[in-house]
């Protein structure tokens, strides 16, 4: 279970002369779940961006199941095995809840065109079985009742776990999650936590999320480990209690007084 | 009455082209309005492939078919590459179209130019360039496309379009018409996707040149031109994004109705342009947009004119 899955070294990307991600270095082993977080603009999401490779580095490396990843496209990333949910809910707008997870089961054709156009008893078996799975996920999630709703239609919260559904469907072995608790209240957050308890439970992915809603995150990785990011730069790596109470991680989110004023924003 | 065959005949050849421009604008999110070029290059390949060489003429359909599907590669892999769409990619198309067309236009010159050559390759080349016969046309071709060879391609060409739009394929190509970003993240090779399309969608309007030729028996440049990219698309865009059977009726619409209307033929594209802007303001996705062919819509027909005869199925 402790092989290292993931490994991400000396990252660095600039945005002309802004430097979004500076220095990052973490590592991940199999099977662990931890959480990502830091104040807006610390380069969260652009280090998911930069695993999944929506841009390129300007330096660093990053090792999946023992091999470099830079330069892959997205599509060629996702069939390693890394999946990816979005901060700004990105699913499928006019395909139903069903479809769009179907999606991410075919998204690699799974029968050659020719037996697209004449549906060959293998081509119509893999679709059962197609169908079957992206069943199961739905369930999972608990859409099943909402299978044939078209994606734009649903309320928020849902959507949400319906891009979870999604990226499970193209089985993936580290999952990326990013904000899936955001614009949820307490109860759709308690709901949420529980859920991807049992996704990590059973279905043994390796877990990355990010996450402004301490609640969830604090429960999440309560037996693990948290990373903070602020401004680019690995600010602490620490169990729950010890970011907690980490001046440091204080600071980067409250602020500190200068000059006897107080400049907190919080 | 061969009055009326004729136009069910231009209609079906119509609609075949038209599916293939469902397939990359309806399904794929890909405009073109280039597909003349498509019919072209299928079409005097087709022609050739009769005339020069005697291949049998349903044969010689789907090799120019094929011809100009693996032409579409030409334009398709560097827009792909670059990730050219939208206007971009339309543009594109366009381009390509035109310069086919006006290639064609100068075969009798070119193969002039090359009739001094001396090697063997050349006289042949030349020889072919001049029969083309640049902006004359390419004539004498015989006249086998009749109203059972239409309806029989439309039927296949409508069959096999649904069997492709409702395939992994198809479901990929859908994917990437919505979000082309979330669909790469989820695993789809944009550039094959894509590519696969085009080539379908271009093997669809080379046979659909091919029949034209065939009914015609002559074939020129000018039958190729802008206004047949722009009617295929406006057929298309009425007809509705994501359905065959919205292109398939409005492409019959387009084409048969300025027939029969003879006299009013050319007000067509002016009309166009105002049925484009109502279009676009009240039902953007087209008249049948997001409706699959399904034949329950004949039931419930067949239920409301009949109404009194049959017993209606139970409300549903």
């Amino acid at each position: 279970m402790s092989e290292e899955i993931l490994s991400i070294k000396n990252l660095t990307v600039d945005f002309g002369g802004v430097r979004a991600v500076n220095d990052v270095s973490l590592s991940l082993r199999k099977g662990e779940f931890i959480g990502l977080i830091g104040p807006n603009g610390a380069g969260k999401t652009t280090i998911f961006n930069l695993i999944t490779n929506a841009f390129q580095p300007t330096s660093g490396e990053i090792i999946f199941k023992g091999q470099s990843i830079l330069g892959k496209s997205p599509d060629q990333i996702c069939r390693l095995g890394i999946s990816r949910t979005f901060q700004n809910i990105r699913l499928f707008p006019q395909m139903t809840a069903y479809e769009n997870v179907e999606l991410g089961l075919h998204s690699t054709p799974r029968y050659s065109l020719a037996e697209a156009f004449i549906r060959t008893p293998r081509a119509a078996r893999i679709e059962a079985e197609t169908r079957k799975r992206a069943h199961e996920l739905l369930e999972m999630v608990n859409l099943s009742q909402h299978a044939n709703a078209r994606a734009s239609s649903l309320p928020y919260g849902l959507q949400r776990r319906l891009e979870l559904a999604r990226a499970m469907a193209t089985s993936p072995e580290l999952l990326l999650l990013d904000e899936p608790a955001a614009g949820m209240n307490e109860d759709e957050c308690k709901e949420l936590v529980q859920l991807i308890r049992q996704i990590h439970n059973t279905m043994g992915y390796t877990m990355i999320m990010i996450e402004h809603h301490m609640n969830v995150v604090m429960d999440l990785c309560r037996d693990s480990l948290i990373y903070v990011l602020n401004l680019g730069s690995l600010l602490a790596v620490g169990s729950p209690a010890e970011i907690q109470n980490n001046p440091d991680v204080i600071r980067a989110y409250l602020g500190e007084r200068k000059n006897g004023r107080d400049n907190a924003h919080a | 009455m061969g009055y009326l065959i004729a136009i069910v005949i231009l209609c079906g050849i119509n609609i075949v082209a038209a599916l293939g421009v469902a397939i990359l604008t309806g399904y794929t999110g890909l405009f073109t309005i280039g597909h003349a070029g498509f019919m072209a290059l299928g079409g005097y390949m087709s022609a050739i492939m009769v005339k020069e060489l005697n291949v049998p003429y349903p044969l010689a359909l789907l090799i120019g078919g094929a011809f100009a599907g693996i032409c579409s590669f030409i334009i398709g892999y560097p827009a792909f590459r670059s990730r050219l769409r939208g206007d971009y990619f339309a543009i594109a198309t366009l381009g390509f179209s035109e310069a086919i067309r006006l290639l064609l236009n100068n075969t009798r010159g070119l193969g002039q130019s090359l009739q001094d050559s001396t090697s063997s390759f050349g006289q042949g080349a030349s020889s072919l360039l001049i029969k083309l016969g640049g902006a004359f046309g390419y004539m004498n071709l015989p006249n086998v496309t009749n109203v059972w060879v239409v309806v029989v391609t439309v039927a296949l060409a409508m069959f096999f379009a649904h069997m492709y739009v409702t395939s992994q394929y198809g479901k990929n190509s859908i994917a990437i018409s919505q979000d082309e970003v979330a669909a790469e993240m989820m695993g789809v090779n944009l550039l094959k996707t894509k590519l696969i399309s085009l080539f379908i969608s271009a093997f669809y309007a080379g046979v659909a040149g091919g029949l034209l030729g065939f009914y015609f028996a002559y074939l020129s440049p000018s039958l190729f031109t802008i206004t047949k990219s722009s009617d295929l698309l406006a057929a298309v865009v009425f007809g509705g994004i994501q359905s065959l059977i919205g292109p398939f009726i409005t492409a019959f619409v387009l084409i048969g109705v300025p027939e029969l209307l003879r006299t009013f033929a050319e007000w067509r594209l002016i009309i166009y342009g105002f049925l484009f802007v109502i279009v676009m303001i009240f039902r953007p996705q087209g008249l049948l947009g997001y409706v699959e062919m399904n034949f329950s819509f004949l039931g419930r027909w067949w239920n409301a004119i009949f109404r009194r005869k049959h017993t209606p199925s139970q409300k549903g």
